[in-house]
């Protein structure tokens, strides 16, 4: 690149402006909503330094954070690509020097704390990953379709899970499963995404329901889809109506005697009975051998995870579940109390809020963590359901956005990039406010752009930074490959 | 399908399975949290005592006397409570001795020091306390709470130190039983009854509201959330009243004894301003169990046959007809009649020697007799005189003394007045009705009743509607004025008022009079005695009667008259049973103290002719200090001169003036206070650093030391007389 094309072509001119007012609109929002939950004017008016206050720190934090996104433009596009690699191993030594040297911070030794202000390498590594796997998937040997790629990518975003999981931070470690989107972009099988949807569902079934029961299910839906692809089609809705007569009546004999297994090794009895039937009279031995597997793997997960939950997960983990899935049955004044705090000042915004620096739970710190996990709560009781579908529809225009810029990328470095930040934000996005309406388990993450907290700005601010800048060169990337 | 088709899927896919309809749930649920459940959510949360709404009491106003004196206000007193649990270790072990040598030695000499701080390690023990909620003490003022509040420990505050005091209003009468039960009481669990009751909502104010967050569940912490929800309780307002410190405490005082000298059953008496109809006192006392309270508002709440004060009414009607002039005579049969089957006699032994007596003497000597046959020969049948009206004249007459309608006294409870319909079976009028209505039977009227018309005959016939509030204040600023209402301007003609009146100061004044032995010199006052049969049965033989009822109605003074009384003393069963003797010292004994305790019934002091002073007659050779030599002859109005710059001053008398010379007192040396009061003999000494013991009362006569020697701290012996 000439010094003439830097000065008739600066990279502002193809900054895609839509991506940057949005973000600095939910800047902006989340600094009005920090100032206020802070009481910034209050600390000031009784004789403190601005910068000591809450909403002053965060001042602070976005005015190094706009520094941060100039000098990302300023360098050249190419640096992320060829250091990747390099910016992710120095990242994955952060995470794992954070577990010795790292301060505790409510039970998780994720920070690092220097001169004051802390910081989160898990930020660094969210970045650092999207470059990893952005540059693994740009490199024209790798293809998905090949366990060697599937491998090495699978690689690339679990060795940041078990460091953050060993600090211990398991919400900060499910948002690596959102590279999940980008390789399902650039073409992993769709039967990954099927099988893992299988499983997710029998272990999420298994935290809730009793093993015996989903195993019931999974046996009755086995012995119909059998039953439905026997050959004898001429006594076909006799046996069908039979079967659904026999299964009801087990059904019926289970919910008498619900911790007695016997009803469920009849149903078993006759899903083996038909399925060797079919396997061996009716040549069907590939689907019998395919539900069985499911069967056998739905149920094995089901009381793994039933197993889990009640005797291998520490008793505040099982908490966080068990409000997640059955909130009913949770202590309304122990584990449940954030969510119905929450829940509440969100509820008593109703239709369009009590007005900005008007909410009396956020501004009594009535919720907590309000200005950082929970402040969707407070856009929700001082500006109502306005406010939070605004707030929800500008994530969601942002989505779009990056999206479109995704595929609006000449390389495919870039494009995974951008879809990996895409992924990020989704999960952010989607987890932080579903959490606080009980959607979601609480986990704590922030929410993007808004949350207050120096790292996850600049995490975030750098990863859109880039992104831009990407964007911002395709046109010439095309023109260097052209030429 | 293609590779590229496959690509457009998958983004379609992600956009459109995925971003959206995530966006679409998190929307519903905004709706469904936000819209839907609000209500739930919210109720819940009061529910679940996370919000609470809590009403802040208003200070309730004060009632006051006449001249602002408190009669009854609101103190504010603590109940004091400690949380064991919420000092830190630290803390606690820090001052658990101190506070134990605080808490015993102050607070509850029931415990030692050792006992106190045991007492304190055992309510942090969990095995024996689990409250956080533990009685120190109750009922504690606010100067008590801050004292106990600077303990150490509780000196941390609420959440550090677990100190909590609980404040509460507590009504309180400053001057104890005095009218109690027309102040009244609205307590819980009681009837409402007085001023307190009728003057509720003045008193009463608005009470605040405050929602209280729960800022700490687990340590149940409140604090109020301060928004515009808000609403600032407001402060009950004062309720003025027309009632008389002195002149209640003499009421209630002379009732007192008057009730007691003849053991009584129940006793009232009222004072009224005669041209305003303001109660200046109300007092009552029943006997209950052998002790004297103020059970009930006999003053307003009894209505009862009246007895012989209701002969004014009677007299007051025939003059009013014109029927009976004062000469008239009428022959009382000594002492004896019989109206149909039933005999009616005097109670005045003097009747049993008298024929014929002139409608005046009838009067004051109160004769049944004289005054029913008077009645009953003018309104008995319906003659062309009464304009065939009959009976009904007569009580035409009643009515316009406005007797058949209660007064309308601020508080409730007022006794519904009877005056029965002219030959109305409803009221079950007989033959014998209207001549015993005459002298105040078949008829009732409340104390108060009677005393209005009293007063309205020594009002010159304006009848004035009692009443006991005269102001409500707000902040001290008047916001409602009750002015002096007149119910009738002219009850009767002035004619018949100045003859009644006549009549009113006959019965003290004259020696037939049944009111005579009260007599006084010094002033003069006019009334009517009354006694009435009470629980009897009348029959052709006599009457068999349960008990009497005293009563003595009247104003004073008589010719310009200021206030008005009665006073009703029910079942005397010993020393006497008429009016004149029972309840007729009651009225001279509070018209006594009325008329030498209030200023407006004296003369100015100094009204007549400035006094000559002369050297006699004014003070010489007092010693003191200038400045109360100065106050005083200020306040006197005597000339004096000189103005000393000493401390002490002498007075010395020149002819008709003082003159105030100087006594020097030198600084190293033993004065001489000979002379002087001890406040000044000690302030004189002490000042120069002696040591001064004193024996007797009076001023100083003598001193151990002689003036004139040398300061050394000495001590020094005075003697007084």
């Amino acid at each position: 690149m000439s010094f003439k094309d830097k000065i008739h072509n600066p990279f502002w001119r193809n900054l895609d402006i839509i991506t940057f007012c949005i973000c600095m609109g939910l800047a902006l929002i989340g600094w009005l909503l920090v100032y206020r939950v802070g009481g910034g004017g209050e600390e000031v008016d009784a004789g403190g330094s601005f910068l000591a206050t809450v909403a002053g720190k965060q001042t602070m934090w976005m005015i190094v954070a706009m520094a941060l996104f100039w000098l990302t433009m300023l360098f050249d596009a190419k640096f992320w690509e060829t250091f990747a690699y390099g910016i992710y191993v120095a990242a994955m030594i952060g995470l794992f020097l954070v577990l010795f040297l790292g301060t505790n911070i409510r039970g998780a030794t994720s920070w690092f704390s220097i001169g004051g202000f802390t910081f989160q390498p898990s930020e660094v590594a969210k970045f650092a990953t999207c470059l990893a796997v952005s540059a693994f998937l740009g490199r024209f040997n790798t293809n998905m379709e090949t366990w060697r790629s599937r491998f090495i990518a699978f690689g690339l975003i679990a060795i940041p899970i078990v460091l953050i999981v060993a600090q211990p931070d398991p919400g900060s470690a499910l948002v690596f499963f959102s590279f999940l989107v980008v390789f399902y972009r650039e073409g992993l099988s769709s039967t990954f995404y099927l099988v893992g949807a299988f499983l997710t569902a029998n272990l999420i079934a298994g935290f809730v329901f009793p093993t015996l029961n989903i195993g019931m299910v999974w046996l009755g839906l086995g012995v119909l889809i059998l039953g439905y692809n026997l050959k004898d089609k001429k006594n076909k809705n006799l046996i069908l109506g039979s079967l659904l007569l026999i299964l009801g009546a087990l059904s019926y004999w289970k919910y008498q005697m619900p911790d007695q297994p016997w009803a469920l090794y009849c149903a078993a009895g006759l899903f083996a009975g038909l399925g060797f039937y079919a396997w061996f009279k009716e040549k069907q031995g590939r689907l019998f051998r395919l539900l069985a597997m499911a069967v056998v793997v739905g149920i094995g997960v089901a009381f793994t995870a039933n197993y889990t939950i009640n005797n291998v997960l520490k008793p505040h983990q099982q908490t966080r579940i068990k409000l997640w899935l059955t909130p009913d049955e949770c202590d309304p004044h122990g584990a449940r109390y954030n969510l119905d705090q929450s829940k509440l000042a969100i509820s008593s915004g109703g239709w369009d809020g009590k007005g900005l620096f008007k909410g009396t739970m956020t501004r009594l710190d009535y919720v907590p963590q309000q200005t950082t996990d929970f402040i969707f709560c407070t856009v929700g009781e001082e500006q109502g359901f306005v406010g939070s579908v605004s707030v929800i529809l500008l994530y969601l225009v942002l989505l779009f956005r990056l999206t479109t810029i995704a595929e609006r990328q000449r390389t495919t470095f870039a494009r995974s990039y951008a879809y990996c930040v895409a992924g990020i934000f989704f999960i952010h996005f989607f987890i932080n406010i579903g959490m606080t309406m009980g959607l979601m388990p609480i986990i704590g993450i922030p929410l993007p752009f808004i949350s207050k907290g120096g790292s996850s700005l600049l995490g975030f601010t750098i990863m859109i930074a880039v992104l831009l800048r990407l964007d911002s060169t395709r046109k010439r990337s095309l023109g260097n490959l052209a030429g | 399908m293609d590779v590229k088709n496959e690509v457009l899927y998958r983004v379609y896919f992600l956009l459109f399975g995925l971003v959206i309809p995530v966006a679409v749930l998190l929307v519903y649920r905004s709706i469904t949290i936000g819209i839907v459940e609000g209500e739930e959510w919210r109720n819940r949360a009061l529910l679940e005592n996370v919000i609470k709404e809590r009403t802040i009491e208003a200070e309730r106003g004060n009632i006051l006397a006449e001249d602002g004196s408190l009669l009854a206000t609101s103190v504010p007193i603590f109940d004091l409570y400690f949380d064991p649990y919420a000092p830190s270790d630290e803390d606690f072990l820090a001052n658990v001795d101190s506070l134990a040598v605080s808490m015993a030695r102050y607070v509850d000499n029931s415990y030692t020091v050792g006992g106190y701080r045991k007492y304190l390690m055992e309510l942090r023990d969990t095995a024996i306390n689990r409250s956080r909620h533990v009685l120190i003490k109750r009922k504690v003022s606010y100067n008590e709470k801050r004292f106990i509040q600077q303990f150490p420990l509780f000196n941390l505050g609420q959440f550090r130190g677990g100190f909590i005091p609980e404040k509460r209003s507590e009504r309180v009468r400053p001057f104890g039983l005095l009218a109690r039960r027309t102040i009244g009481w609205v307590l819980d669990g009681a009837t409402p009854i007085g001023l307190e009751s009728s003057f509720d909502e003045e008193l009463g104010g608005e009470p605040g509201k405050v929602m209280m967050i729960n800022v700490d569940r687990r340590r149940d912490l409140w604090k109020p959330m301060d928004d515009l929800t808000a609403v600032e309780p407001q402060i009950g307002d004062d309720v003025v009243t027309t009632l008389n410190i002195n002149i209640q405490d003499i009421a209630e005082e002379a009732l007192l004894r008057g009730m007691q000298k003849h053991d009584a059953q129940w006793g009232t008496a009222i004072v009224m301003e005669v041209k305003t109809g303001a109660i200046r006192a109300i007092a009552n006392i029943g006997r209950n169990n052998g002790s004297w309270l103020e059970d009930y508002n006999y003053g307003i709440g009894k209505s009862t046959e009246p007895g012989s004060t209701f002969k004014l009414a009677s007299m007051m009607a025939m003059l009013e007809d014109g029927f009976v002039k004062l000469t008239d005579s009428v022959d009382i049969e000594n002492g004896q009649t019989q109206f149909y089957d039933v005999t009616m006699d005097d109670s005045s032994p003097i009747s049993y020697r008298l024929d014929s007596i002139s409608a005046y003497d009838a009067f004051i000597m109160s004769s049944n007799v004289g005054m029913a046959k008077l009645v009953n020969k003018h309104y008995g049948e319906k003659t062309s005189a009464n304009n065939k009206l009959g009976a009904e004249a007569f009580i035409n007459r009643m009515k316009q003394f406005n007797l058949h309608l209660p007064t309308g006294i601020e508080i409730e409870g007022e006794g519904k007045p009877l005056i029965k319909e002219a030959y109305s079976t409803e009221d079950y009028w007989s033959g014998i009705t209207l001549p015993w209505m005459a002298i105040g039977y078949e008829t009732r009227l409340t104390p108060l009743q009677m005393l209005s018309f009293y007063n309205a005959v020594a009002n010159n016939g304006r009848l004035m509607k009692p009443y006991l509030v005269q102001e409500i204040r707000r902040f001290g600023e008047p916001v409602e004025h009750f002015r002096p209402t007149v119910a009738k301007k002219k009850i009767a003609e002035p004619e018949t008022i100045s003859t009644v009146r006549k009549l009113l100061e006959g019965v003290i004044e004259e020696d037939r009079g049944t009111g005579h032995d009260l007599r006084t010199d010094r002033y003069r006052f006019a009334g009517k005695t009354g006694t009435a049969q009470v629980d009897y049965e009348r029959g052709s033989r006599g009457t068999r009667v349960g008990g009497h009822q005293a009563s003595f109605a009247g104003y004073f003074p008589a010719e310009d008259p200021q206030y008005s009384c009665i006073v009703v003393i029910n079942k005397p069963r010993q020393g006497g049973i008429y009016g004149g003797d029972v309840a007729g010292p009651v009225f001279r004994e509070i018209a006594d103290q009325c008329f030498y305790s209030l200023m407006e019934l004296h003369r100015p002091m100094n009204a007549g002719p400035k006094p000559v002073y002369t050297t006699a007659t004014l003070p010489s050779g007092d010693i003191g200090r200038a400045t109360d030599f100065h106050r005083i002859l200020d306040q006197l109005d005597i000339q004096f001169y000189g103005d000393p710059a000493t401390e002490l001053g002498v007075l010395s008398a020149k002819s008709d003036s003082l003159m105030l010379y100087r006594r020097t007192i030198l600084d190293d040396q033993v004065p001489n206070v000979v002379g002087l009061g001890l406040r000044d003999a000690l302030y004189v000494l002490e000042n120069r650093k002696l040591k001064v013991e004193f024996n007797g009362v009076g001023k100083v006569v003598k001193q151990s030391i002689l003036p004139g020697t040398a300061l050394r701290g000495q001590t020094i012996w005075l003697a007084l007389e």
